[in-house]
């Protein structure tokens, strides 16, 4: 029988569109410091790191993770990068709980980090076109690198997919509406990248297209930033909870999948995000949720485009695919409604660091779970080429 | 069609060495140009037919599944994965395809694209095929839009006359530009397609309405060039940046200039602009600074000339520089 996994301490650094004053060295340790205060231990109680970190060349190193190690104050530690795109960080999360629920260890530090905007072209003069450029290195390198793929132009290919599939769907003034209210919530958020960038949705239409059917301000943004976590099997965890005050969430759920990447029969369904669903359904089943809609109260969801936004919500059984916009339409997503959705302000709005980002949405859906006294969160990491990974995560609150 | 890079970086991609300091918070913060690069001479191995056969012969090929027949394009393996591994052939397939989807639109791309943006990219099932092969889609009538492919659009494989045998040595366009002679041709190259050039657009002369409209706006857009060249943010989008622009519209001339941070607008004629704009109502370029409709779209909506497409670099500064200010306003507001 697996042990029960808790977390028991998360912090994060400030999101930012460039962190000057910081390298991802610092970063790493400022997160990590303010975890441990969080859970009330010293980091010598901690018996693991797990490293999410995506792109080794946003950091500029091959195991950009190694200096890591003594500078958390792991050294002769267990220790191991987790990469998986845009699902980094949940994946990093799913691991640690194995290793955990295994009892191979007792406590984990889960730790993710990333300084992606140190990348710059200098033809253009600005930083945008690299950062976009190195994710897509990405691309499959022999038949998509040299035609132009990039994360935007993948992932629209899925919403495109999706609206040929249920034609009337994902209108543009629900997404203008879902990434005007996304704004309104990281108001209140003092690490948003964008805390006090409030849009209309008059002005998210407004905005230039990016890449087809994406607008500028349908797309998360790019930041920097760590985030971390402190877990804990279920003896060690009520101890820590007992001395720090805080409330244990449990991990009680985890669902993964990694799709085709390539399009056509028996291959990737390009109308669907199947990994969503699967890593979704797989969470519900492992937590003993049957029904989603009656149990699922907050979704930390990866909005890497606020279009994808809602489909993911649909694969996740929280609203039907030909009636996705009722998010909105229905007030399903807005205050008050049935599901509060990112309520950090997604990535989209609190940034998007990209091996932090999954964990920062753990750490909010914990905030939130613990603020509101609610009782079950979805929390969600997608990425890879035409949406390709998913790791899904089951957070109680008991 | 955008031609390709003689070499493998470009030199204006390649930055000086050379730092600078930054002061935040009264603290000095050092930034160095640096680069990580490594070459390459690729095994193309199991993949080299496939290349090799677009590279000299100017054809597609898929691999067949021994077993249960399925036919893979691009042909990305030698085992059907699907029938415990059962060997494949490669198989020539046809040239014409439908769309497996609707295809994106990328107008501001990777730093390594953007000379090629505006550009599609989706998936083609080609006559003979099961699966779906990733390709750029362009269209011979000038800049791509969307709605001008669809999901079941069919397309025909181009290729360009100079092949090294990679994946960009073809791409699409939209049967329905194509005479039925270039719809059979089997290896078409784009030397024998009909490309349209762009032409500046011609006006009508104005009328006493038209020419107060350009004043009226004229002075509007020179006092928001003023605010932008005071805002912080909005000089950091031109920073680094110079560019003149001549823009035309039916009721007169004018004169953008930007320059490493600063902006201004003058009414007078450019002699060798870095670029032309051009635009019957210069109401849709004064809206687009006031951040009430993006200059892009207009650009992707034909409601704005340009002369190069190259410049979407310098259209993409403008709105950034239009949302900045507003940006900064509201910061300031909130806070």
């Amino acid at each position: 029988m697996a042990k029960r996994v808790g977390i028991v301490g998360a912090a994060i650094t400030p999101f930012r569109g460039r962190w000057y004053q910081k390298t991802y060295y610092e970063l790493a340790q400022m997160a990590t410091r303010e975890a441990i205060a969080d859970a009330a231990i010293s980091i010598k109680d901690v018996d693991s790191v797990f490293y999410g970190i995506y792109n080794d060349i946003f950091e500029r190193a091959c195991i950009p993770e190694h200096p890591l190690q003594g500078i958390l104050g792991m050294q002769n530690k267990f220790g191991i990068r987790i990469s998986n795109g845009g699902a980094t960080g949940a994946y990093t999360l799913s691991a640690a709980h194995a290793y955990l629920a295994g009892e191979r260890f007792k406590t984990a530090l889960v730790l993710g980090v990333e300084k992606a905007t140190d990348c710059f072209d200098f033809a253009s003069m600005s930083a945008t076109p690299e950062v976009i450029k190195t994710i897509a290195w990405s691309g499959d390198t022999f038949f998509e690198q040299n035609i132009g793929w990039s994360a935007s132009d993948s992932y629209a290919e899925v919403v495109l997919g999706y609206m040929d599939e249920y034609p009337g769907t994902l209108k543009p003034e629900i997404t203008a509406q879902i990434s005007a209210l996304l704004s309104q919530q990281a108001k209140t958020n003092p690490y948003a990248q964008r805390q006090f960038d409030q849009v209309t949705p008059e002005e998210v239409m407004n905005s230039r297209y990016i890449v087809y059917p994406f607008k500028e301000l349908e797309i998360c943004v790019y930041s920097e930033g760590a985030a971390a976590l402190i877990l804990a099997e279920e003896e060690t965890a009520k101890a820590i909870a007992k001395n720090s005050g805080k409330p244990i969430i449990w991990i009680t759920g985890l669902g993964e999948a990694n799709e085709h990447s390539f399009a056509g029969k028996n291959q990737k369904d390009m109308s669907h995000i199947v990994s969503d669903y699967l890593g979704a359904h797989r969470a519900y089943e492992m937590a003993g949720i049957k029904d989603p809609t009656k149990s699922v109260q907050i979704v930390e969801l990866h909005d890497a485009f606020i279009h994808q936004l809602e489909i993911s919500m649909a694969e996740f059984g929280l609203v039907p695919y030909q009636t996705v916009d009722s998010l909105i339409e229905d007030g399903l997503m807005l205050p008050g409604g049935k599901y509060l959705v990112n309520p950090c302000g997604g990535l989209a709005y609190c940034g998007h660091a990209v091996g932090a980002s999954n964990i920062m949405s753990a750490w909010s859906a914990r905030k939130e779970l613990t603020k509101r006294k609610l009782k079950t969160a979805l929390v969600h990491g997608t990425g890879s080429t035409i949406s390709q990974y998913t790791a899904c995560a089951i957070l109680e609150h008991e | 069609m955008p031609e390709r890079r003689p070499k493998l970086i470009s030199d204006e991609f390649i930055p000086e060495i050379r730092s600078r300091v930054i002061t935040l918070d009264n603290q000095d913060y050092l930034l160095q140009n640096d680069a990580m690069y490594t070459f390459y001479e690729r095994s193309m191995g199991e993949l080299s037919p496939f290349f090799l056969a677009i590279k000299n012969e100017r054809e597609i090929l898929g691999c067949k599944c021994s077993r249960c027949g399925i036919v893979r394009v691009p042909p990305m393996l030698t085992h059907c994965p699907d029938c415990e591994f059962a060997p494949t052939e490669l198989i020539e397939v046809g040239q014409v395809g439908k769309m497996n989807t609707t295809p994106p639109i990328t107008y501001f791309a990777t730093s390594m694209f953007l000379d090629k943006a505006p550009f599609g990219r989706g998936r083609v099932i080609l006559e003979g095929a099961d699966t779906a092969l990733s390709v750029m889609l362009y269209t011979t009538t000038g800049i791509l839009v969307p709605g001008l492919i669809k999901k079941g659009a069919e397309v025909k494989v181009i290729f360009r006359n100079e092949r090294v045998g990679q994946i960009s040595d073809i791409y699409c366009v939209p049967i329905s530009e194509l005479t039925p002679e270039q719809i059979a041709k089997k290896g078409l190259q784009e030397s024998e397609l009909n490309w349209e050039t762009p032409k500046e657009p011609q006006f009508p002369k104005p009328n006493d309405k038209d020419i107060a409209n350009f004043k009226k706006c004229l002075e509007e857009m020179q006092a928001l060039a003023a605010k932008m060249s005071q805002s912080k943010r909005a000089r950091k989008a031109i920073e680094g940046w110079e560019r003149n622009i001549a823009v035309k519209t039916k009721a007169g001339e004018f004169a953008m200039y930007i320059n490493n941070g600063d902006f201004r607008i003058e009414e007078k004629k450019i002699s060798s602009p870095d670029l032309v704009m051009a635009c019957e109502d210069p109401t849709t370029l004064l809206n687009g600074l006031m951040y009430k409709g993006a200059i892009t779209d207009s650009v992707i909506m034909k409601r704005l000339w340009i002369s190069k497409n190259l410049e979407f670099n310098t259209i993409f500064k403008l709105d950034r520089m239009a949302r900045f200010l507003v940006m900064e306003q509201k910061e300031k507001a909130a806070k």
